[in-house]
């Protein structure tokens, strides 16, 4: 029997007892010397006093031994447990039963106010973690006096509150774990219970006059850290009450920790943003400062070359390489922020439709006095492709840069399309050049990549092709690398099919 | 080799950085323009209201005042011609700016002969379209005739259909200057169509199969050029253009 059935007992006899006495001199008074007839109804006070003391079988017994007493004591044949009169008979039925429903009324009213009260107590509990948590600078400044208070409201010799995203059952500093709980939160339909766990050494180190019992913390189905308390066995499993506070202060402080960690992530993604900005703009102003001294350098070498039908042949060459290397420069420059846009995530492509045997006769054109001495194929066909026609540009730019600098003049170079999967079309740039061996062949759009054991005057930096990647990401295409039949390297670029709308146009007219 | 400009031709050279605009006044005086400079966007609205140059070199980004800013105070008032100074991947900005009034653009760093071409062709359309004593104009074996509505290839009628004649007669008034797809769609479907660039790009695609197709010589494959991101140019080949 536990100390709680106990305590009841002790109260029920030291409230019982004496009311049933007083009653029954209170009745004999009023019954054999006053002359009042059938004052039983008296016992009902003691009824209902018992009742509010100790709730409902308290009052039944109360009501059957005020039966018996009065039935006993003071009916006739007097000391007799029998009766004659049945009005008599009648009357003390009569107290019993209403002794049992006034007893109870009393008790339920008894146990509505002891709910209420528990309630309150809970709810003012409950009120002190919030507002703790509230008013915080941090989670963990609040925590050892929400950790106090809850001791206290739940009856725990100490409370620790962890944080840590562990299920590791390690106790706090200073806390000596003993016998060791754990709440089994489930669903909403079974209610949370206790559950005992066994330790992971196998020995208890703890006291022997307390148990340990922890409540995790969790938010959105994640562990945030645990409720630790260590109670004296004295006070038993902790009550209904005391286990749902411990389990609403543990949500309380998931809810808590949670928001904070969003707020701190949100922090970071606009520190992350601002600095993606500030590179952003500080990009733009080093690529345009790179890029005036280069526009005044190409004018002047222009106009140098202006008369040259009047200039000796070395000088003419000296201007066209002053040419060539602004333009290379500029590629450069191109190409480092194109990259760094792409990296910062905010290359943004637009999309329009347009041919690609269009866009591979403007590059070569463009790329014409260089690419003179190479066997250049453009097989490219009328597809049609939705995509950024700049950014195709630069592509193309970069895989004929690639072409013209580690190929020998007079390689063939073929440009073509075909149908690719997946509502593609699929753009080749291959050359019978020397090819790049085949395991460098997954790694050649990597940043900074350079086919080992090529010797060239001029290595390039390693991010022309990262940067084709990147633009062709951004158009919603993919871009890959295999050896050619040409022999030498092909680049497949698969950009999307467009589809374009067509317009009803009467037929001609004029 | 060189071609002479216009004579007397004054340019107003709108730059912010000094050595870059020394070198274009040194380019450009050395063809003969004669030139006024500016350094940022208000003494270039200034030297514009006092002296009319006959063409403006514009860079649009300028410390004080938007690029764009200027072309709308210019062309309230005059069709000067107006050639922008852009940087690469302003693509946006450069087809704002065409569509507000300027004629042209070269991306920097340009080379002087590109400038050079594009600032002819500009001053060229100021002085009004080359036409023949007939009012036709003619591109290598290309003979449009607006008049009577006919454009014909080695004197085969080419056939077309309104909005293909329509593309090319846009086209050819703007003679080796650039025109955005708003502009084309603007001046051949009418302002209900804005944003259906799609429609633009079919149609310029359609006949330019036709140029093709009609000419054996293969002069005219590459008659209309396209600036990516842009919009297209007649004739960015400049013998094609002396014929």
């Amino acid at each position: 029997m536990s100390a709680i059935r106990r305590r009841q007992i002790g109260v029920l006899l030291v409230v019982a007892l004496p009311s049933l006495a007083g009653a029954t001199v209170v009745v004999w008074l009023l019954q054999d010397v006053l002359g009042v007839p059938n004052p039983s109804a008296v016992y009902l006070v003691a009824v209902v006093a018992t009742a509010i003391v100790s709730g409902t079988a308290g009052a039944i017994g109360t009501a059957a031994a005020s039966f018996l007493l009065y039935n006993y004591l003071f009916t006739q044949p007097r000391f007799t447990l029998a009766m004659h009169e049945p009005g008599v008979w009648l009357s003390v039925v009569l107290l019993l039963f209403v002794g049992i429903v006034v007893g109870q009324l009393a008790s339920m009213q008894r146990s509505r106010a002891d709910l209420a009260r528990r309630r309150e107590h809970e709810a003012q509990a409950l009120y002190a973690v919030s507002s703790a948590l509230a008013t915080r600078e941090s989670i963990e400044a609040v925590l050892p006096e929400t950790a106090r208070e809850l001791a206290s409201d739940t009856r725990m010799r100490q409370i620790w509150i962890t944080l840590g995203a562990t299920n590791v059952q390690r106790p706090p500093e200073g806390a000596q774990v003993g016998l060791f709980n754990e709440l089994r939160r489930m669903s909403s339909a079974t209610p949370a219970h206790w559950v005992r766990v066994h330790q992971p050494t196998g020995r208890s180190t703890g006291p022997t006059d307390s148990e340990t019992y922890r409540v995790l913390i969790e938010a959105g189905g994640a562990t945030l850290g645990s409720i630790w308390a260590e109670r004296s066995r004295d006070n038993g499993t902790p009550t209904f009450d005391e286990t749902l506070l411990l389990s609403a202060a543990a949500d309380q402080l998931g809810q808590a920790i949670a928001h904070d960690r969003m707020v701190a992530d949100s922090q970071a993604a606009e520190v992350a943003r601002q600095s993606d900005a500030l590179k952003s703009a500080l990009l733009q102003s080093v690529s345009h400062d790179l890029r005036t001294p280069l526009a005044t350098i190409r004018a002047a070498a222009g106009t140098l070359s202006a008369d040259w039908s009047d200039a000796d042949p070395s000088r003419r060459e000296s201007v066209a390489a002053i040419e060539r290397e602004v333009e290379y420069l500029n590629r450069l420059v191109t190409n480092l922020l194109d990259l760094s846009r792409i990296e910062a995530g905010v290359l943004r492509a637009e999309s329009e439709p347009f041919e690609v045997d269009d866009a591979v006769a403007s590059a070569i054109e463009r790329w014409e006095p260089r690419l003179s001495g190479w066997r250049v194929e453009n097989a490219a066909g009328r597809d049609v492709v939705r995509a950024d026609p700049v950014f195709v540009d630069a592509v193309l730019t970069n895989l004929l840069e690639n072409v013209v600098r580690h190929t020998p003049s007079g390689t063939p170079l073929r440009i073509s399309t075909k149908p690719g999967v997946g509502g593609m079309v699929r753009l080749t740039v291959e050359d019978g050049g020397p090819g790049v061996p085949r395991e460098a062949l997954p790694r050649l759009f990597d940043k900074f990549y350079r086919v080992p054991g090529k010797r060239a005057a001029r290595h390039g930096t390693g991010i022309g092709l990262a940067v084709v990647r990147g633009l062709v990401e951004s158009m919603g295409g993919r871009v890959d690398a295999r050896q050619s039949a040409l022999g030498g390297l092909a680049i497949d670029i698969d950009l999307p099919f467009a589809v374009v709308p067509s317009e009803f146009e009467p037929a001609v007219s004029s | 080799m060189r071609r002479e400009p216009p004579h007397g031709a004054t340019i107003l050279v709108v730059e912010d950085d000094d050595e870059t605009r020394a070198a274009l006044l040194r380019e450009l005086r050395g063809r003969g323009y004669r030139v006024e400079e500016a350094k940022d966007g208000r003494s270039a609205m200034r030297h514009w209201e006092t002296r009319r140059p006959d063409a403006v070199l514009l860079d649009l980004g300028l410390p004080d005042v938007d690029g764009i800013e200027v072309i709308r105070r210019i062309r309230r008032e005059a069709t000067t011609p107006i050639v922008i100074l852009s940087g690469r991947y302003d693509e946006r900005e450069k087809v704002d700016a065409l569509e507000r009034g300027a004629d042209d653009y070269v991306t920097k760093p340009f080379g002087v002969e590109e400038l050079n071409a594009r600032l002819r062709v500009a001053l060229r359309r100021a002085a009004g379209p080359t036409r023949d004593e007939r009012g036709r104009v003619s591109i290598g074996p290309l003979v449009f005739d607006a008049t009577t509505h006919e454009a014909t290839v080695a004197g085969r009628r080419l056939d077309l259909t309104p909005r293909e004649f329509e593309i090319l007669r846009v086209l050819l008034a703007h003679v080796g200057a650039v025109v955005t797809k708003g502009q084309l769609l603007r001046s051949v479907w009418g302002e209900a169509y804005r944003g259906e660039d799609s429609y633009v790009y079919v149609h310029v695609s359609q006949l330019r199969r036709k140029l093709a197709a009609a000419d054996a010589t293969g002069e005219l494959d590459r008659l209309i050029v396209t600036e990516p991101g842009v919009g297209y140019r007649i004739g960015a080949n400049e013998e094609l253009r002396q014929t």
